[in-house]
């Protein structure tokens, strides 16, 4: 009879937030059960979760704080660790200021701690505190937030199984959400229709009833002719219209000439594919519109994520079960790292840094001098690499991997660098840390507790199973105890997350009712906006009205442009990137997790049949492929999943932004990962 | 056959000599062709589902128990993966299978593998519109046996012994006590 006691956390990977039960014995992680009874995942689990517990006891896992020296990396006391870094960020705060320096926090971290860091960030006295949904969906926030008042998911995952009709526009949940495709099944087996927008013949367009193979970057031009069909045909729910939004003529008069012969050029989709696609879409009676990257890694991000909330709003299909608008989001907590203000120009709540009485706010209730708070926005990501060594001489990164994930990674190499003093926290000596002064161990999951938001905007609580290896520590007591050393302790009270989330409470009214005490009681979780203690939370956003001023949704118009680099005949091939069901972001965890690695170990690039004809490729030849900015190794795989003209590399390896374009969105400041103008070259001999 | 109980492959560990004849007709029968000539020539390459281990100074075939309460179907997502009650089989349904492998880490017995070239998996299907699976028919000591094949013989084997013990043989306690039935 084992002795093991099943501790219910919430899986460390992407947004769907399925519940993982770790089997605790004797104060170690021995084993995983599946958690039939949890109402996310009902015990369904997808690879990357099986391996979670192969991070937890990976033997790379840091377990000192250590100290770069002329003599290699020292192992250092966390009292000198914390020490060291208080005094380099007063020094530079001192020589530069504030906004010298600049910090990203993680959406791997639980909301405490996205809530501290940005509370550490604006106490020091800077806006310089963002992270990585800049490179996911910021284009989301500044997309939605001016339209429907939230840049969130409206509804929740679950409800996809009671739509009628799934609208995929550049998201492949079967790969990347692999235990929230059960509900797109189970939407198909009653006969719902399935359309896929995407370059490329996912897994989740395995299954469409039409598959639209778009050329990357042109998804506004396809959603712009879909509207124009809408309205030519009068599909569009005008009672829903006049009730509920605003600026429909604008919109209107901006697709008259959209048409789809006109996008069938752009797009290579046949019109009569895109006339289909925007009566099937309309004319359901409950409708979902998903979208992922494809939409917003774009410099048209904000524009195509409003294109996609036009295409709903018109339609009438927000606000009800079963039909809404689905921003999936990649990390298990990047929609809590938003909501907790870990973004340079929104404070916590989405309360913009430019509004003076959310300023006023915020400076009483952290107990600032009035104008303590800076009235501009501060660095984005992508901005603060640039900015590094030059405005920036100070980085904290906390469980980010800006080498890899950053667009054109020689130049964000050279300008972390160029850095007077970076320190990562980091459960594993990443790409980033490899280039820091110092790095700091941090705990893992299972290590720590606190609470989570997922996609749904479901808040779950994740208590902690087991202790962090040898001195890791979580963030939450890292930034803590830096506060306290940089002389901010009046500022920094807490003695658990459970404070911190008080705090937030009193801070974020959404959160308002979701306390400790209520969340490890709900086995569901809480879905904010849940303003006081009795509210059920809210599953279904903008039922009755919009979160906007006067409670009505705007209506934008839609402009096309092209991408900024197009292939030619120098770059013939467009390459996009995105993710494989077996690695997760970075690849910090899953390429170091044996069986997820041994299972893909290889940077790939996809490529059409005719295009590898062309090259005199074969499947798994060795090929350079070059862009502009520089030229990386990979395995070809000749598929016919691909158009033509199109390549694909995931970009979990550390290879692949080096290559990609360092062009961004003007509004939400998203690099434009999905596509660039590449070229193909043989190489010789098999592998890599 | 189909709807009916689909007897599962028992394997006799001891029996095994590890000459791989079962790998090699189950990659026949799982082969577009179903003839080995042809098979051998395939692109891709037909799969195997079962698997000769070379395990503690010992070959063992392996193969998909059809387990009752299975791992692999607790945690697929879709259901491609589901126990059929009638057959009592594990089956895997291609077309909602999403390639997400979740199966493949589940498995406790290794079984279940990503098929090549394409997202899907690979696994024993007990051999759809054969009686006789097509490992069992080919192994030489018969070290795969259907379940009920292997009960009927342990059944007449341990008769035997009765007998012979009321003719006046060893005593039947003895026998079973040296585990030679």
């Amino acid at each position: 009879m084992s002795t093991a006691i099943p501790v219910r956390t919430v899986c460390p990977y992407c947004a769907v937030g399925c519940h993982l039960d770790l089997l605790v014995e004797n104060g170690r992680v021995k084993g995983l059960e599946y958690a039939v009874d949890s109402p996310v995942n009902a015990g369904r689990l997808c690879a990357k979760g099986h391996a979670a517990l192969e991070i937890l006891y990976h033997p790379d896992r840091l377990q000192h704080p250590i100290q770069r020296s002329p003599s290699g990396w020292k192992p250092v006391s966390w009292d000198h660790a914390l020490e060291t870094a208080a005094e380099k960020i007063r020094n530079i705060v001192t020589a530069y200021g504030p906004n010298a320096l600049a910090f990203l926090s993680t959406a791997k971290g639980t909301n405490e701690e996205n809530y501290l860091v940005q509370k550490l960030a604006r106490v020091v006295g800077t806006h310089n505190v963002d992270h990585c949904a800049r490179l996911c969906h910021a284009s989301t926030l500044t997309g939605l937030g001016p339209m429907l008042g939230l840049g969130a998911a409206t509804n929740p995952l679950s409800d996809l199984s009671q739509s009628h009709c799934l609208f995929f526009v550049g998201s492949n949940p079967a790969e990347n959400h692999p235990v929230a495709f059960r509900w797109v099944q189970e939407a198909k087996d009653r006969g719902a229709r399935i359309l896929v927008a995407d370059p490329r013949r996912t897994p989740t367009a395995w299954i469409a009833d039409l598959h639209l193979p778009l050329r990357p970057g042109t998804d506004l031009a396809l959603l712009a002719a879909m509207l124009h069909v809408i309205f030519q045909e009068r599909l569009q729910d005008d009672a829903f219209i006049a009730r509920r939004t605003r600026g429909v003529e604008a919109l209107r008069a901006s697709v008259k000439h959209t048409d789809p012969t006109w996008a069938a050029r752009l797009t290579g989709v046949p019109a009569r594919d895109i006339v289909r696609a925007a009566r099937m879409y309309a004319t359901a009676p409950r409708a979902s519109l998903i979208y992922c990257m494809g939409v917003t890694q774009h410099v048209v991000g904000t524009e195509t994520v409003r294109a996609c909330a036009d295409l709903a709003l018109v339609t009438g299909h927000v606000g009800s079960l079963g039909s809404g608008l689905f921003p999936v989001r990649g990390q298990d907590n990047v929609q809590g790292a938003c909501d907790m203000g870990a973004l340079s120009g929104l404070l916590p709540g989405y309360r913009p840094v430019t509004d003076r009485e959310a300023r006023a706010f915020f400076e009483s209730a952290w107990g600032l001098p009035p104008g303590a708070l800076g009235a501009a926005p501060g660095l984005t990501v992508t901005e603060m690499e640039q900015a590094a060594g030059r405005t920036v001489r100070g980085l904290i990164a906390i469980g980010e991997n800006p080498v890899v994930t950053s667009p054109e990674s020689r130049k964000t190499r050279e300008s972390l660098q160029r850095l007077d003093f970076l320190v990562v926290v980091d459960l594993f000596m990443t790409e980033t840390a490899e280039l820091a002064h110092l790095v700091l161990p941090a705990a893992a999951w299972a290590e720590k507790s606190g609470s989570r938001t997922n996609t749904d905007r479901r808040v779950q609580w994740s208590p902690k199973a087991v202790d962090p290896p040898g001195e890791a520590r979580p963030d939450w007591k890292i930034v803590i105890d830096l506060a306290h050393r940089l002389g901010l302790g009046q500022f920094f009270p807490y003695g658990s997350p459970e404070d911190v989330l008080e705090e937030i409470r009193r801070i974020v009214p959404a959160y308002g009712g979701i306390s400790a005490g209520r969340l490890s009681q709900a086995a569901e979780g809480i879905a904010w906006p849940c303003p006081d203690e009795t509210h059920p939370g809210t599953p279904v956003l903008y039922e009755n009205h919009f979160a906007t001023e006067d409670g009505l949704a705007r209506l934008y118009p839609i402009e096309f442009r092209e991408p900024p680099e197009m292939p030619d005949a120098d770059f013939p091939y467009c390459l996009t990137t995105g993710r494989v069901s077996l690695h997760y972001n970075s690849g910090a965890m899953t390429r170091r997790s044996p069986s997820l690695f041994s299972r893909s170990p290889h940077l790939f690039v996809e490529i059409h049949p005719d295009d590898a004809a062309r090259e005199g490729l074969r499947h798994r030849d060795r090929v350079r492929l070059i862009t502009r900015r520089g030229s990386i190794e990979a395995q070809a795989h000749v598929t016919g999943s691909v158009c033509p003209g199109v390549l694909f590399a995931p970009f979990h390896f550390p290879q692949t932004n080096a290559i990609t374009q360092n062009m961004l969105d003007p509004s939400a400041k998203i690099p434009e990962f999905k596509t660039a103008a590449c070229r193909l070259e043989k190489m010789e001999g098999k592998g890599p | 056959m189909e709807g009916t109980v689909r007897e599962r492959v028992m394997v006799r560990l001891e029996r095994c000599v590890g000459c791989r004849s079962c790998e090699m007709a189950c990659r026949v029968a799982h082969s577009r062709s179903g003839i080995l000539r042809d098979a051998v020539c395939e692109e891709p390459r037909p799969l195997r589902r079962i698997f000769v281990e070379q395990a503690a100074d010992s070959p063992a075939p392996f193969l998909c128990r059809h387990c009752e309460d299975a791992p692999c179907v607790r945690c697929c997502p879709t259901g491609a993966l589901a126990f059929d009650e009638e057959s009592r089989l594990v089956v895997y349904g291609v077309e909602r299978c999403i390639g997400c492998h979740a199966c493949v880490m589940a498995c406790p017995f290794g079984v279940i593998q990503p098929g090549r070239g394409d997202g899907y998996v690979v696994k024993c299907d007990r051999c759809v519109g054969r009686e006789e699976p097509a490992c069992v028919e080919a192994c030489p000591t018969k070290a795969l046996v259907l379940e009920s094949r292997f009960l009927s013989e342990r059944r007449r084997r341990t008769a035997i012994q009765f007998v012979q013990a009321a003719r006046g043989g060893p005593r039947v306690e003895d026998m079973l006590a040296s585990g030679s039935p």
